[in-house]
């Protein structure tokens, strides 16, 4: 055989934590994702004139089930602040509302449903987006949208922004991906813990001379 | 692939302890040992390794989504009824998964094999992606390797790549392990470096230390709430945990995803040879309960009949017990011909329901036997650890050994 005219790709990093620290010279490319179908609403009776008229991949009841899914979602992710007046800065002015969850009693189940640390303004729902995840072994799913500042939508997630609250199209199926939960205190402040060690019993119940939990 | 004799780079030692590789050896014995390191060539990385444990990956990813909605197998897998909902919403959401190492066996002729897929909480990243990538860098600057070699290990850049792509910029993750177990701590600090690396904010916090807020949100140690969790501690147990029945309310994330609890688990082998029967990279595997009877010249259960008809002579060949919940080899057993040949001490996981898994005699290198580990990160295979032991059965004082691509 002949020598090959290229040297082969490279199969080893270029750099590594612990052994040469600063300069973080990264250059993988994010691999393409596949698109899945997605088709996005202002509210669900528009998307059910649309299941009615020439749906391909979603019914009227996935309408249902994803607006109001979408709804929860929104009140479980969306942006929360502490005034009107933040909340318009990344929304545009008109889009915000108080946060409905705090209007909700401290009760029992209710209780994990309260926002903290006064963050109760929180944008519009301005509509949902619904995608098909079937191709990837999924169902239908949808996000909740709002408003960006320069007039767009979004998901809570707030990496991608879309032109439109009613239109087809492809997209990726990370847009489809929840944002972490704004109820509650926003992660890194500080909490009042009411009981610790919750976890980590299983594994020392096992054996008293196992350590490690990996392996 | 061969085993190849090297001298040890002089004062690797104290540049271990100095980087804070404390457990370089462990008990007594070597745990890093460099006076030799297996030489794969290229073809033998690329096509024997690195492209079949991505499409290994990728048919674990099929299994996922057929259990995530199957109630049988579910129940099957060990996974506790109040989280079916956790573990499949998750899968259903498309939570993004972070890594995982496959071990094969492979001895540079044949096709490699799964033997298993520890794609919750693997150890020994520090030592794959770091240590081992110094050794090779400086065995090579020191013309102890050629200059055309290569290591098979862009774990370290996988992985930041990947943190950029799951994460949002910024978002703070708590990484919570044993503080008292340096291999774990060494795997979470290598993710929670190259997680700064990312742009993210990495935080440690001891995993029995993890509370419930008022409010009933986690936090960490220094009571501050947790959004994103990446723990180093199995699903298996995370679910059958005091804190399980919070977390779906706590709104936190976590990294590896519920769904991960399908994956790393030794019943997801069954399911694999009965969705890809006769896949090159697979060894025929059954739930004993399935076959325990057949094995003893009865009858198996209906449902796997013509696929245990068409195994058994390679059960009877030999064959491997294991718990459907194991780590580090404990509760495993090796079959030869009807004949018990190697079992480990441990077997504080042999209460769970067991597997049967073709035998795949491991190689034999100067008397060691060498298991692979593959290391996916997102859903491609990324780079290589070896470690190898006398015994049959690799546990957790098997020795690292480096390796190299030549040729």
């Amino acid at each position: 055989m002949t020598a090959p005219a290229t040297r082969p790709a490279r199969k080893r990093s270029r750099h590594v934590a612990l052994a040469l620290a600063g300069a973080a010279t990264l250059a993988l490319a994010a691999c393409k994702d596949d698109q899945v179908d997605a088709q996005s609403f202002p509210d669900l009776e528009s998307c059910i004139a649309a299941a009615k008229d020439n749906s391909l991949w979603f019914t009227e009841q996935d309408c249902r089930t994803n607006f109001a899914a979408a709804q929860q979602e929104f009140l479980e992710t969306a942006p929360r602040y502490e005034s009107k007046e933040l909340c318009e800065q990344e929304h545009g002015a008109g889009n915000c509302g108080s946060d409905p969850a705090a209007q909700q009693p401290a009760t029992g189940e209710a209780q994990a449903q309260n926002s903290g640390g006064g963050f109760s303004f929180m944008p519009l729902l301005v509509g949902y987006m619904m995608g098909s995840m079937l191709s990837r072994g999924g169902g239908i799913f949808s996000q909740p949208m709002v408003k960006t500042a320069d007039g767009r939508f979004s998901t809570p997630k707030g990496d991608q922004s879309f032109a439109t609250n009613r239109g087809a199209g492809k997209v990726a199926p990370s847009t489809f991906q929840r944002a972490p939960s704004t109820l509650g205190k926003p992660p890194m402040s500080a909490a009042q813990v009411s009981q610790r060690g919750g976890f980590g019993a299983s594994a020392t119940a096992r054996s008293g001379s196992r350590t490690s939990f990996g392996g | 692939m061969e085993k190849r004799n090297l001298p040890e780079r002089p004062g690797w030692r104290d540049e271990a302890v100095k980087l804070g590789f404390t457990f370089a050896d462990m008990g007594g014995e070597p745990y890093w040992d460099e006076t030799s390191a297996y030489r794969f060539t290229l073809q033998e990385i690329e096509q024997d390794i690195e492209a079949p444990a991505t499409e290994l990956h990728a048919m674990c990813r099929e299994a996922v989504a057929l259990v995530a909605r199957d109630e049988a197998w579910l129940t099957r897998l060990g996974i506790p009824q109040r989280h079916w909902d956790l573990v499949a919403g998750s899968w259903a959401e498309g939570q993004p998964e972070l890594y995982g190492r496959m071990d094969l066996a492979y001895d540079g002729t044949g096709p490699a094999k799964l033997l298993e897929y520890n794609a919750d909480t693997p150890t020994a990243l520090y030592e794959s992606a770091s240590f081992q990538w110094l050794w090779f860098e400086q065995q090579q600057a020191a013309g102890v390797l050629d200059e055309d070699c290569d290591q098979f290990n862009s774990i370290h850049e996988a992985i930041v790549a990947r943190w950029t792509q799951i994460c949002a910029d910024g978002e703070d993750v708590h990484f919570a392990a044993d503080p008292e177990n340096p291999e774990d701590y060494a795997t979470v600090e290598t993710l929670a470096w190259a997680a700064r690396e990312a742009g993210l904010g990495a935080h440690f916090t001891a995993l029995a230390q993890i509370g419930l807020t008022d409010e009933g949100q986690f936090a960490d140690e220094q009571s501050r709430v947790i959004g994103t969790l990446f723990k180093l501690y199995p699903w298996e147990d995370m679910l059958r945990d005091e804190f399980a029945t919070h977390l779906q309310s706590a709104g936190a994330r976590f990294i590896e995803p519920p769904w991960k609890a399908i994956l790393s688990n030794k019943g997801i082998l069954p399911l694999l040879w009965q969705m890809f029967p006769g896949h090159p990279n697979l060894l025929p595997a059954f739930f004993l309960d399935d076959v325990a009877e057949a094995m003893r010249g009865g009858s198996p259960a209906p449902a796997v009949a013509q696929a245990f008809a068409a195994a058994q002579d390679d059960l009877a060949r030999g064959h491997v017990l294991k718990p459907i919940f194991s780590r580090e080899g404990a509760g495993v057993t090796i079959f030869e011909a009807g004949r018990e040949v190697a079992r480990t001490e441990d077997d504080s996981y042999s209460h769970h329901p067991m597997i049967v898994q073709g035998l795949a005699p491991l190689p034999t290198f100067d008397g060691f036997h060498p298991v692979l580990g593959a290391w996916i990160v997102g859903e491609s295979c990324c780079g290589l650890g070896l470690r190898e032991d006398r015994a049959r059965i690799t546990h957790n004082l098997s020795r690292f050994k480096p390796h190299f691509i030549e040729g």
